[in-house]
């Protein structure tokens, strides 16, 4: 009784978050089956990208291990992992949220005082997030179905997601026993599931090419990797299901050591213990944006990460596209279709590659903005504004903050870009540079025009900066590969932002995104100076 | 500015409205605070005490009134100001991956409070002894208490001439307490002016010179606790021994113009009487020979919860 009373209030807690992880996962399992069906429909196509692949080790890393040149195998090669990877993450995030999230904010000691008691709460969280791994394999199976693949194969899909799923979520559950914070048991969550895709990705790129050179055996890393067993099944030419025991198994390990840790731990308490802070600080935390850096810095890392993965991409990956290209004309235009370029293939390829570190570097200036509104939501902006700091003022250090987190993801891009062409052999390395720099007027115009939302419209800060984001990336960056009309196109910053090598750079449209972008701060700044704290 | 007898007010709001959309959370506040004084500001859960310490920190503004705070106004010169203010809000949250320690210097930096190295880390210090207090943990790892401990410090360990507290002890144990009443004690007698808002009477009691009693954004009551007292009666209680106390007695006793609401239940007869009328009312008794005769002194909580339980 006591079990169904909180799964159904946990299930009615996670029904939006987990629709949106669910929907939109098999979404991209939909997109891939359909779009590799129209892009790769030639087997002596497909089996001409297997090889360059193989020759590859940075494609395999991202995508899988070749194996069978069917359409539909093709399309469990380039997807899979991403499925897996993306599974994952939710169940390790869902298992973090029932456990050590609720003991951090104290709701667990309420259940806990039921008699649901201390295990109770654990065992449906795994109850909970079982169901949800087999909903999201359903998804998925279903989405394969849909988007043409085989029954067979789908359905095998869907039970290695689902397979990988339960994994993750155990040992999301075990991090949450060893962690003190939630934060710290969803950054251990997170770094088991990412550390698990790159050391199937290692044992996908160490493989052994078959003698075709079209399909590859995995080195032993792939094979202490969840996400390595799930790919294992090979769905669509070998549809084993054998390899997903080895998930199972893990899950189980991870289960009953769950459990026996839950046994004998107080409630709140932790086998990692909670690292002590410093005693006095340190002599630069003086001013509002001072706190801010150190508040936004550990998150800043990971936008500048992901800046400098697509700068790699970029700058190492032009010298084979432009091979690849040469084979399969549709590459070339899918990339002209995230920038309309007259210029060369690797022209091409670092201007769609830095459209999506602009993406990035919006996105960090976006979460400065959002910082700012928890701070007053939370209460701690009363602690900092009952001092003689104007509320101006702290809007300026982040609005400084978020422009500053926009040059650090674009240099990370740049620098990135421009090691890989140095290594590669690459040439033109000023372009690079010249991309990352086309990227300013976009991003700096999502800060502003945020900024303006959180003087207007603070309720609304977070709800509306991730929004505009994505429909500014879904209209400008992908608009053009899924066929939407120019005008909505156009309502997108990222439309607007010059494509740098091509014969005639156009730059009016980034003139008009910094006038933009200029008039939205200095407004956002007139206007703090009238608006009250808000919690 | 000074008022009528010459008194220098620091804080000063009349007529004060704050409206939330269709919520009116104060409808013509007034308060007058004195330069000195530690002045309690005392009202119910919801009265809108927090609402009018954010309007004189300047964190809200005001929809109708005036406010001034050092002849400034908040909302205008909200950063001058705080230059002399120091402030505990009514809920401390922290950041939750800075150390408390952290928290207490940022606040204190930022409220220029630390030039003065050596004076600041030695007043840091001895308010982190008398609070027993840990300032290694991070924010999130606090207890309200402990939160509370570090808005506390931070706002004792800079010196400052206006300290607006809005229940600043609520979390609090009560050793912990009475170290916050000798550091009320300590600023007041520096000469510093405290607004010090609660819905605990003994603590205003204790610390305050005068008070304001507020409800539903309204002041109802204010002055220092000897007038305040005067506004009280005084309870008096005697055995009810029945046959001798006739009902003619009983409505001569009515009748008596300081009485009131004079009622016979368990065994005692009971009835309240204006605190300055007390000696009038002994001779009627002692013609009674009144036995087990109880006066008890006049309270500051029967005022309170008057004002308290209108409405309600």
């Amino acid at each position: 009784m006591t079990v169904r009373a909180l799964l159904l209030s946990a299930m009615r807690r996670d029904r939006i978050t987990l629709a949106i992880w669910i929907l939109g996962t098999a979404l991209l399992a939909l997109f891939a089956a359909s779009a590799v069906g129209d892009t790769y429909g030639d087997t002596a196509e497909r089996v001409g990208i297997l090889r360059l692949a193989v020759d590859n080790p940075a494609i395999l890393l991202l995508r899988g291990l070749p194996h069978g040149t069917t359409l539909a195998a093709f399309v469990f090669f380039q997807i899979f992992t991403w499925l897996a990877l993306l599974a994952g993450l939710m169940c390790s995030f869902l298992a973090v949220r029932h456990t050590r999230a609720e003991e951090e904010s104290g709701r667990a000691e309420l259940i806990a005082a039921t008699p649901a008691a201390r295990t109770i709460p654990t065992v449906v969280a795994l109850v909970h997030g079982v169901l949800a791994a087999l909903v999201l394999g359903a998804a998925v199976a279903a989405a394969l179905i849909a988007g043409g693949m085989p029954v067979r194969g789908s359905v095998v899909s869907g039970c290695a997601t689902a397979a990988v799923a339960i994994a993750f979520l155990t040992t999301g559950l075990l991090a949450a026993q060893l962690a003190r914070t939630s934060r710290g048991a969803n950054t251990l969550g997170v770094a088991t599931v990412c550390g698990a895709f790159l050391l199937r990705g290692l044992g996908d790129a160490l493989g052994t090419p078959s003698a075709d050179g079209a399909a590859m055996t995995s080195a032993w890393p792939s094979w202490l990797s969840p996400i390595g067993w799930g790919q294992h099944v090979f769905a669509y030419t070998d549809d084993d299901p054998r390899p997903l025991l080895l998930c199972l198994a893990l899950a189980a390990a991870c289960t009953a050591a769950v459990l026996v840790l839950q046994a004998g731990r107080d409630n709140g308490a932790s086998l990692l213990p909670a690292r002590a802070g410093r005693a006095t600080a340190r002599p630069r935390l003086r001013s509002s944006l001072a706190l801010g850096w150190r508040l936004h810095w550990p998150t800043l890392v990971a936008w500048c990460a992901g800046g400098a993965a697509f700068g790699l991409f970029a700058g190492g990956l032009s010298e084979a596209v432009v091979q690849a290209a040469d084979t399969d004309p549709d590459l070339a235009a899918n990339l002209r279709s995230i920038v309309p370029s007259g210029g060369s293939v690797t022209q091409v390829l670092i201007a769609a590659m830095f459209a999506l570190v602009g993406v990035i570097a919006a996105g960090s200036a976006t979460q400065a903005v959002i910082r700012l509104r928890q701070e007053e939501a939370h209460g701690t902006a009363e602690l900092l504004l009952s001092t003689p700091l104007g509320r101006v003022r702290w809007l300026g250090g982040y609005l400084v903050l978020g422009a500053v987190s926009i040059l650090l993801v674009l240099l990370s891009g740049a620098f990135a870009s421009v090691t890989a062409q140095v290594l590669t052999g690459g040439q033109d390395l000023g372009l690079s540079v010249a991309a990352a720099a086309a990227q300013l007027p976009a991003s700096l115009l999502y800060l502003a025009v945020l900024a303006l939302v959180f003087v207007l419209l603070p309720s609304a800060t977070a709800a509306l900066g991730w929004t505009l984001l994505g429909a500014g990336v879904f209209l400008g960056v992908f608009g053009g590969l899924l066929g939407i009309p120019q005008w909505a196109r156009d309502l997108s910053p990222f439309t607007h932002t010059p494509v740098m090598g091509g014969s005639g750079v156009e730059l009016g449209g980034a003139v008009w995104m910094l006038a933009i972008a200029a008039t939205a701060a200095s407004a956002s700044l007139v206007l703090m100076r009238r608006r009250e704290l808000r919690g | 500015m000074d008022d009528a007898r010459g008194h220098d007010i620091v804080v000063e709001a009349a007529g004060l409205e704050k409206r939330f959309g269709r919520v009116t959370a104060l409808a013509g506040l007034d308060l007058r605070v004195l330069r000195g004084e530690v002045h309690g500001f005392l009202g119910p859960n919801g009265a809108g005490k927090s609402t009018t310490i954010r309007v004189v920190l300047g964190l809200a503004r005001a929809s109708a009134g005036s406010v001034t705070v050092f002849d400034r106004n908040p909302w205008r010169d909200a950063v001058g100001l705080h230059a002399r203010i120091a402030s505990v809000p009514g809920d401390v949250s922290l950041w939750p991956n800075l150390s408390g320690g952290e928290a207490i210097d940022l606040i204190g930096r930022l409220r220029g409070g630390t030039a003065d190295a050596a004076a600041y880390a030695a007043r840091r210090a001895r308010l982190i002894e008398l609070f027993q207090f840990d300032p290694t943990k991070k924010g999130r790892a606090y207890s309200k208490g402990n939160r509370q401990k570090v808005a506390l410090i931070a706002a004792f360990a800079t010196p400052a001439d206006l300290y607006v507290l809005d229940e600043p002890t609520s979390g609090l144990d009560p050793i912990m307490e009475s170290v916050f009443d000798r550091e009320i004690a300590r600023v007041a007698g520096e000469g510093a002016t405290v607004l010090l808002s609660s819905h605990i009477l003994s603590e205003v009691e204790q610390l305050c010179d005068r008070v304001s009693i507020i409800r539903a954004g309204r002041t109802v009551e204010t002055g220092t606790l000897a007038e305040l007292r005067h506004l009280t009666r005084t309870e008096v209680s005697f055995e009810d021994s029945g046959a001798q106390v006739t009902a003619a007695q009983i409505s001569a006793m009515q009748a008596l113009p300081a009485v009131h609401g004079l009622r016979r239940a368990g065994g005692r007869i009971r009835f309240t009487v204006d605190s300055d009328a007390v000696a009038r009312v002994l001779p009627a008794l002692a013609a009674l020979e009144v036995r087990g005769l109880v006066v008890e002194p006049p309270s500051l909580e029967e005022l309170f919860l008057r004002h308290y339980g209108e409405g309600s």
